[in-house]
């Protein structure tokens, strides 16, 4: 088994914040695909969402406010699956529920360098 | 993991558990703060509703979610005061310490003082002051947590009018500097009947299917409906018309699953499946009527009483339409409306007596609110068929079916030509 992160990012689309009701139906997709996943086995870490609000540290060590990336690239949030392969992964991410929120999640497997 | 927790199904929120959460925060906050916070108040209780769901994505639904929100949102509602430097004003104009009124938000979010919040806020949304249109989408806005495009969506209109319905209305409440109270008994019986025809059109607008089926709507019907039963569990709200419109309400709702066949195409009353209908709810309509007795009887107890008498019937051949036809006569001694003339004369006509229900019919042909004719052709049609004159039924039908805007309605009428031209 190899492990792998999902790093999501957009989501929300359109123009309008999401409605209450729109927020619950979020919620409670993600829930239930966490909970899932972690019955399952398959999700090691649900992981967490990122605030758009930060600073980036340049090479000359100065600090820069940002990212000031889209907000359709920007990165919201990150899990941590297991799976086979990555056609496996990728499988698991079809079904998360960031696609249909009108948002990516980039399949990355870990490189497993500080693994014993 | 904490040995003291047994394990057990994670907490879930009750249905519209968010909406409902919106519309409480924002009643209860904007009462705290006034009016012309409303927006502020507004953005961000939807901030703190887009912080719960991050944060309960991972560990789960806390065990008291409402007050998780409460909290985040009053401390951004408090954090935006004092950065906008409004704050000490707002104090001082409110008279109160920001723990006094802390302490007192938190009190109006008890279970049993928070109806009074949200009555409040309903005579604020559905002030006279403010135009039908806008009390409608106010309503919608503030106690259903509607989104603008959720209001447009509901109400067959476009986003920017709704946009417009409910800044128009924002401006008017805060330039009028309406407050968050209840009305005063001497305006209680005006300001209760704004409340009442708001909430009887909403559930209307909900209600209809001149435009085909769409499950948003039917959430307006239940919005309506909820509304109403808060005006019914108080006091001197609970007036035989608020209790006659619940009745209205839910012997509607009680049809709302039959309306519509599985592949979503509206299904008319005479072919409705009778037995999807909801006993259970016609029963608690029956129940309010019962409790909506008085001597002068309102249109809202004369429409609950219509609705229950097809409720209660097993066909279309077996409606008391002559009992319907009593109702629609004493609606027209209240409102002289071409729509209950129309009413009546269908029922008239399936009672037997087709000839003057067509009398009937030609009299408001040249009123105003005709103009389209479309129903009053579908109605035509209707008695032509009842009095077994297929070339004018096919006649009447055909003018209804060059009028019919939507596409199911063009559809139930070819298939009503269809059946009239015959093999």
């Amino acid at each position: 088994m190899a492990k792998f992160m999902f790093v999501y990012r957009g989501g929300n689309d359109g123009a309008e914040e999401p409605s209450p009701e729109q927020m619950q139906q979020a919620m409670q997709a993600w829930g239930d695909w966490i909970q899932g996943g972690m019955t399952a086995g398959w999700l090691l870490d649900g992981g967490d969402g990122l605030k758009p609000e930060g600073q980036v540290v340049q090479p000359d060590l100065t600090v820069t406010d940002g990212p000031f990336a889209e907000s359709k690239e920007l990165v919201g949030g990150y899990s941590m699956v297991e799976a086979a392969d990555l056609a496996a992964a990728v499988e698991l991410a079809k079904a998360c529920p960031m696609p249909a929120a009108g948002g990516t999640v980039e399949v990355r497997e870990l490189a497993g360098h500080t693994a014993e | 993991m904490d040995p003291e927790v047994t394990p057990t199904e994670p907490p879930q929120l009750v249905e519209h558990f968010f909406r409902h959460e919106s519309a409480k925060l924002i009643s209860v906050l904007t009462r705290a703060f006034g009016v012309r916070y409303l927006d502020l108040v507004e953005d961000k209780v939807q901030e703190a509703m887009m912080a719960a769901v991050q944060a309960w994505r991972q560990p789960g639904i806390p065990a008291n979610p409402s007050g998780w929100i409460y909290r985040v949102a009053r401390n951004r509602v408090l954090d935006a005061l004092r950065r906008e430097k409004i704050h000490q004003r707002a104090l001082a104009l409110s008279h109160q310490t920001e723990e006094a009124i802390e302490s007192l938000v938190e009190e109006w979010l008890s279970e049993d003082q928070l109806p009074d919040s949200l009555l409040r806020m309903i005579f604020v949304c559905c002030h006279p002051g403010l135009d039908r249109q806008s009390q409608i989408a106010m309503t919608l806005k503030i106690l259903c947590g509607f989104s603008i495009s959720e209001i447009a969506r509901g109400l067959l209109i476009s986003a920017e009018a709704a946009k417009k319905r409910v800044q128009r209305a924002k401006k008017t409440l805060a330039q009028q500097q309406i407050k968050i109270d209840l009305p005063p008994a001497a305006e209680l019986q005006n300001r209760l009947s704004v409340v009442h025809d708001v909430l009887y059109l909403m559930f209307n607008e909900g209600y209809s299917t001149s435009q085909g089926h769409e499950p948003l709507r039917d959430d307006i019907c239940e919005e309506a409906a909820r509304l109403c039963h808060l005006l019914c569990q108080h006091k001197a709200f609970s007036t035989p018309e608020t209790r006659a419109l619940m009745a209205l309400m839910l012997s509607h709702a009680a049809r709302l699953g039959a309306r519509v066949d599985s592949k979503g195409a509206v299904v008319l009353l005479a072919e409705q499946d009778r037995t999807q209908w909801d006993r259970k709810l016609i029963n608690i309509a029956e129940v309010w009527l019962e409790r909506s007795k008085t001597g002068t009887p309102s249109r809202f107890h004369l429409e609950a009483a219509i609705s229950l008498v097809h409720c209660h019937a097993s066909g279309v051949a077996a409606t008391n339409w002559r009992l319907i036809v009593q109702f629609y006569d004493h609606l027209l001694t209240i409102n002289e409306s071409p729509l209950y003339v129309l009413n009546r004369a269908i029922a008239r006509g399936e009672s037997g007596d087709v000839d003057i229900a067509l009398a009937e019919l030609e009299s408001i042909r040249g009123h105003r609110e005709m103009r389209s004719y479309f129903l009053l052709d579908c109605a035509l049609g209707r008695l032509h068929e009842l009095g077994s004159n297929r070339t004018a039924a096919i006649e009447a039908y055909s003018a209804a079916r060059s009028a019919a805007a939507a596409p199911h309605e063009q559809a139930l009428l070819d298939k009503k030509l269809t059946q009239l031209r015959g093999p």
